[in-house]
């Protein structure tokens, strides 16, 4: 992206970098706490004033993959002295590590982060393709009620979730599709279809038809042309669409909880769930955190470039 | 779907393959029969019960009442309240993400070193889930032992606990979330804004407030817009922020229909409220929609 | 759903009727994240190690726990084969048939006469029969900074001030003195911490518990009559009090759980604290609480006329009427019943309803706060478990919060207009 060289805003140039600076610290700042908090010792994440310098350690993160309970009395020093160091450091923060005769029980977390990136990938897989394919239809063909039908898909996004939750509820309990991952890949693709296909014909709108149409006359089919011509150009676009689909469907929170127990529930509803003990563990749920917001980072970071020239192009139409 | 059935091709259909109705049939109806099963089933489902005093939580059949729920609803001053509170939350939140998002754009919008990194460090807020967030802001905000009033130097100021200033705490804890939402939206639009017309306006010296108020803003427009409809219609959706960090004093309407539908478990009442939510958000929606459309005529 | 129980009927009999004994491998215990989960799992991983049967205990924030549960409940979802469920619940989980009818096996294995009879009534008792065993029994009590009661200026200042010594409090008026005592912003020291959260039952139960001190009632629960009970005299002075108290808080203490006030408490913010005993151990610990050997624990003392109650907390455990593993859960309560085990559960940290292992010396004297939780248990009440329990708690959390935290209002007529609005609800009228 080249810069906008009026003269005003080359002579800010100097003060705009240091605004940017200070902007992005400020935003970042929380983040930057959160992330902190995964390190700290227990009493340092809620000392006031801040603790700005403390000994990182990673206690949080094994407590976030183990099931503990509160200690009742010190532990013996032989126990302690025959523990491993990762069970010596739970046990210093006043806990002990749950075992099942000699094996270590672990946490739902693994469990529940495995279930997150199944139910988000399949989701988003199938909400950008069906958005794709439908928005390709609403761009290249004539329609009878286009508009109403456009607005009717967006509708089904303006609905606060719990306004659906109801007759969902009772329709999954039907179906028996409570605690199941296809019942969630179904509600999620549901959730992102829409904004999918509003995005996707932004960016199908601005791929010349006459590139298909020379396709066509190549002898191509309407099929190969779709796949072979249409598809790669609205590429960023789609990279763009999964961004988005995916960021809501990895956070969902509120169906994820309603609708499913323990065989398919994500990890949004499990990672504040650490208030065990009657005094909150804001170090684990920060751990809990800052892993469950790696895989999305990650993902976003990659696509940073079509994501930035993505939208450009699915947002200004004619 | 009748709409659908009578086709007026006038692209020329292609004699091999899958005839151009054939694809548009298989392209279109699959995404609107998966919306209406899992959309407008289930609503038609609710309106049945919104007219009937049912509780999904016992084992007795629903019972016809007519409007009764609706004109119960309708004169409770708790829901007007409810609804209110909306309204406000909308404005503050909406209002601060647009100017704040905006204005990262306008700042973003030019070339810099690590460009691509700043600007998916700026993302991050957006990725986090909203119940981690409203979590660890109710213990930013904690006046007792939380570190924003400390480095305020704000003393015991209460936030979350304080009737009004609640609502403005989760206001600004959701402009943070969804700026950057608003700045991607709007440095895609700022960055399509053809440079020609920059230097056109540098020539005629035209003053930078000039050729803000000129040129981008109204070439941003469109695009804002869409932010805004996006952004309007998830704030008056509000529940996971406000249900964590501050059930009491910011109870938005969505608050008061997950208490009412799941934990009251007044499945016919809050079946009605549902339906009032419905009509007020596409009202909404649809004036949005139409201005949309308006400008991107111009 | 008719379908489903017939199905299941029909299972269950194809099952008993081929003779074999197809039983499951793994049962699933469904319970709120808390310590005494952590506990339960301890103690079921030994029946683990008998029987061979997996048994998980799963878990959920306490805040998201009743509508999880009830949402799986009226899904009639057999993912939980049982559930370790609040004493609200009973009305609305037996009226529904979500809960198996545990009468016969309670008479049978004499559960009536081992366990304390105010348990049973409470956690397992609705419409006459049983629903559930108690399994882990609590109670509202309070906990207290003794290095600040046992200091010798502090003590000095008290008595001069209030005209008697100062110590735990012999009555609330005292609890109440001391509060007003001890709370100095400018030291950054707050009388008492307090439940005010209004998103469940917190607020109700804090209240609740002054309003049985003060003699009164939330309403006969035999007749469903509410009017002059709800109303009277000294439930006006249980709210002003109540209200009083809420002024001795730390700031920002408008909705505050269990959570806020074991942390006001480890922060040393406050002097008395008021929590359930099972968020207790962490205050116990030193690793958690750095005033751990300076914290004394008491139970909710006497109001003025002498009633003394506190209110109940804690759960018993019910079988689910969807579950398709009810036979081998009937062999897990059969085993979770026997007194060994309930001594084994009560060493683990959980707080057995066994009388005989609650009252045994060992149990009051293995924790500091052991001794305070038997007396509470012997003086518990509770709210309302009628089916539309939620409803009567949101109703009251809407029309006494704002006059508990403001100030603002006359108190009687709050009260007034929740007995009218409790009345339509209950269909007392």
């Amino acid at each position: 992206m080249a810069a906008v060289t009026s003269r005003a805003q080359q002579f800010g140039r100097p003060i705009a970098i240091i605004a940017i600076i200070a902007v992005t610290l400020l935003f970042l700042s929380p983040i930057y706490w959160i992330a902190s908090t995964a390190f700290k010792p227990r009493d340092v994440a809620t000392s006031v004033p801040p603790t700005v310098i403390f000994e990182p350690e990673i206690t949080p993160f094994i407590k976030l993959f183990t099931k503990r309970v509160g200690l009742r009395e010190p532990p013996t020093e032989e126990a302690y002295e025959a523990a491993p160091w990762w069970e010596q450091a739970v046990l210093d923060t006043g806990e002990r590590i749950l075992r099942v005769g000699e094996d270590v029980q672990l946490s739902q977390y693994p469990n529940r982060f495995a279930n997150s990136l199944i139910v988000s990938v399949i989701s988003t897989i199938l909400a950008v393709s069906m958005g794709t394919i439908t928005a390709y239809g609403f761009s290249r063909f004539k329609i009878k009620g286009e508009g109403d039908l456009l607005f009717f898909i967006l509708s089904t996004r303006m609905l606060p979730p719990v306004v659906v939750a109801i007759p969902m509820f009772l329709m999954y309990r039907q179906f028996g599709l409570t605690d199941t991952h296809l019942g969630l890949i179904i509600l999620y693709t549901a959730f992102n279809l829409s904004f999918s296909v509003w995005l996707m014909k932004g960016f199908i709108d601005e791929i010349p038809k006459e590139y298909e149409e020379a396709a066509l006359i190549d002898g191509y089919t309407r099929m190969q042309a779709f796949f072979k011509i249409v598809l790669p150009e609205a590429a960023t676009g789609i990279a763009a669409t999964a961004v988005f689909c995916f960021i809501t469907a990895w956070n969902e929170y509120a169906f994820a909880l309603i609708m499913t127990n323990r065989r398919a529930q994500t990890a949004p509803p499990f990672i504040p769930s650490q208030m065990g003990s009657g005094l909150p563990e804001w170090t684990v749920i920060a751990a809990g955190t800052v892993l469950f917001l790696l895989p999305v980072a990650i993902f976003t970071f990659l696509l940073r470039n079509h994501l930035l020239r993505g939208v450009t192009f699915g947002a200004i139409r004619k | 779907m009748a709409v659908l059935a009578t086709l007026e091709s006038d692209t020329r259909a292609a004699a091999r393959g899958w005839s151009d109705l054939t694809i548009r049939n298989a392209f279109i109806l699959p995404t609107i029969a998966f919306l209406v099963i899992f959309n407008i089933f289930p609503l038609l489902y609710s309106l049945g019960f919104s007219f009937t005093q049912y509780r999904v939580s016992l084992n007795q059949p629903a019972e016809f009442i007519g409007l009764k729920n609706y004109s119960d609803l309708l004169s409770d001053p708790g829901i007007w309240q409810n609804f209110t509170i909306t309204a406000q939350y909308v404005i503050v939140s909406v209002g601060g993400q647009m100017i704040v998002g905006f204005g990262l754009a306008l700042l973003l919008n030019r070339s810099f070193p690590f460009k691509g990194l700043v600007t998916t460090l700026l993302l991050l807020p957006m990725m986090l889930s909203m119940a981690v967030v409203g979590l660890f802001w109710k213990l930013l905000y904690d006046p007792s032992w939380g570190p924003i009033n400390y480095v305020l130097g704000l003393g015991k100021f209460e936030w979350l606990t304080h009737p009004t200033n609640a609502l403005f705490a989760v206001a600004i804890t959701d402009i943070w979330m969804w700026s950057p939402f608003v700045m991607l939206l709007s440095l895609a639009g700022l960055s399509a804004i053809p440079k020609h017309l920059y230097e056109a306006a540098a020539i005629d010296r035209a003053s930078s407030w000039y050729t803000f108020r000129r040129i981008t803003l109204p070439l941003v427009a469109p695009l804002l817009l869409i932010a805004l409809i996006f952004r309007t219609m998830e704030a008056f959706k509000a529940f996971d922020l406000p249900f964590i960090m501050s059930t009491a004093n910011v109870e938005t309407v969505a608050i008061a229909l997950y208490q009412m539908a799941f934990q009251g478990w007044d499945t016919g009442r809050a079946s009605a409220l549902a339906y009032i939510v419905l009509i007020v958000v596409l009202c909404i929606t649809n004036i949005y929609v139409k201005y949309l459309n308006k400008i991107k005529e111009r | 759903m008719r379908k489903h129980t017939k199905a299941a009927l029909a299972g269950f009999g194809l099952m008993l009727a081929s003779g074999t004994t197809v039983l499951a491998q793994e049962l699933t215990i469904f319970w709120a994240e808390w310590d005494p989960a952590n506990y339960l799992q301890e103690l079921v991983n030994e029946y683990t190690a008998e029987t061979g049967v997996t048994v998980t205990v799963e878990t959920t924030p306490w805040s998201d726990f009743q509508t999880k549960t009830f949402a799986e409940l009226n899904a009639r979802g057999s993912a939980y084969d049982m559930v370790v469920g609040d004493s609200q619940w009973l009305g609305a989980a037996s009226t529904a048939g979500h809960y198996v009818d545990l009468t016969d096996f309670i008479e049978e294995h004499g559960v009536d006469e081992t366990f304390v009879p105010a348990t049973l009534q409470y956690y397992s008792q609705y419409d006459g029969k049983y629903w559930s065993i108690p399994a882990e029994g609590d109670a509202n009590g309070w906990a207290y900074r003794k290095d600040w009661f046992e200091d010798p200026a502090e003590m000095e200042a008290f008595k001069a001030e209030y005209g008697y010594d100062l110590g735990v409090p012999e009555t609330f008026e005292q609890l109440v003195d001391i509060a007003e005592f001890f709370t100095r912003p400018e030291e950054n020291r707050y009388g008492v911490a307090l439940y005010t959260q209004t998103s469940y039952d917190a607020m109700a139960m804090g209240l609740e518990q002054t309003i049985f001190t003060y003699g009164g009632d939330l309403g006969n629960y035999e007749t469903r009559e509410v009017e002059g009970i709800l109303n009277s005299e000294q439930n006006v002075e249980a709210l002003k009090t109540y209200r009083e108290l809420y002024t001795y808080t730390p700031p920002n203490w408008s909705q505050a759980f269990f959570v806020e006030n074991n942390q006001a408490f480890t922060e040393g913010l406050v002097a008395m604290s008021m929590n359930y005993f099972a968020f207790f151990p962490a205050l116990a610990n030193e690793a958690t609480n750095p005033h751990a050997a300076n914290t004394g624990y008491f139970a909710n003392p006497p109001g003025p006329n002498g009633d003394q109650h506190a209110a109940l907390g804690g759960q018993g455990i019910s079988i689910i009427s969807y579950s398709q593993n009810q036979e081998e859960s009937l062999k897990f309560l059969e085993w979770f019943i026997q007194e060994d085990v309930q001594e084994r559960w009560a060493e683990l940290g959980g707080y057995t309803c066994h009388a005989g292992v609650l009252n045994s010396e060992e149990f009051l004297n293995a924790t500091p706060y052991n001794r305070a939780f038997a007396a509470s248990m012997e003086i518990v009440k509770d709210f309302w478990a009628v089916p539309v329990f939620a409803d009567l708690l949101f109703q009251m959390n809407d029309a006494l919060h704002p006059y508990i935290t403001t100030g603002e209002g006359d108190p009687k007529a709050a009260l007034d207009a929740l007995a009218a609005q409790w009345e339509e609800t209950l269909g007392t009228s």
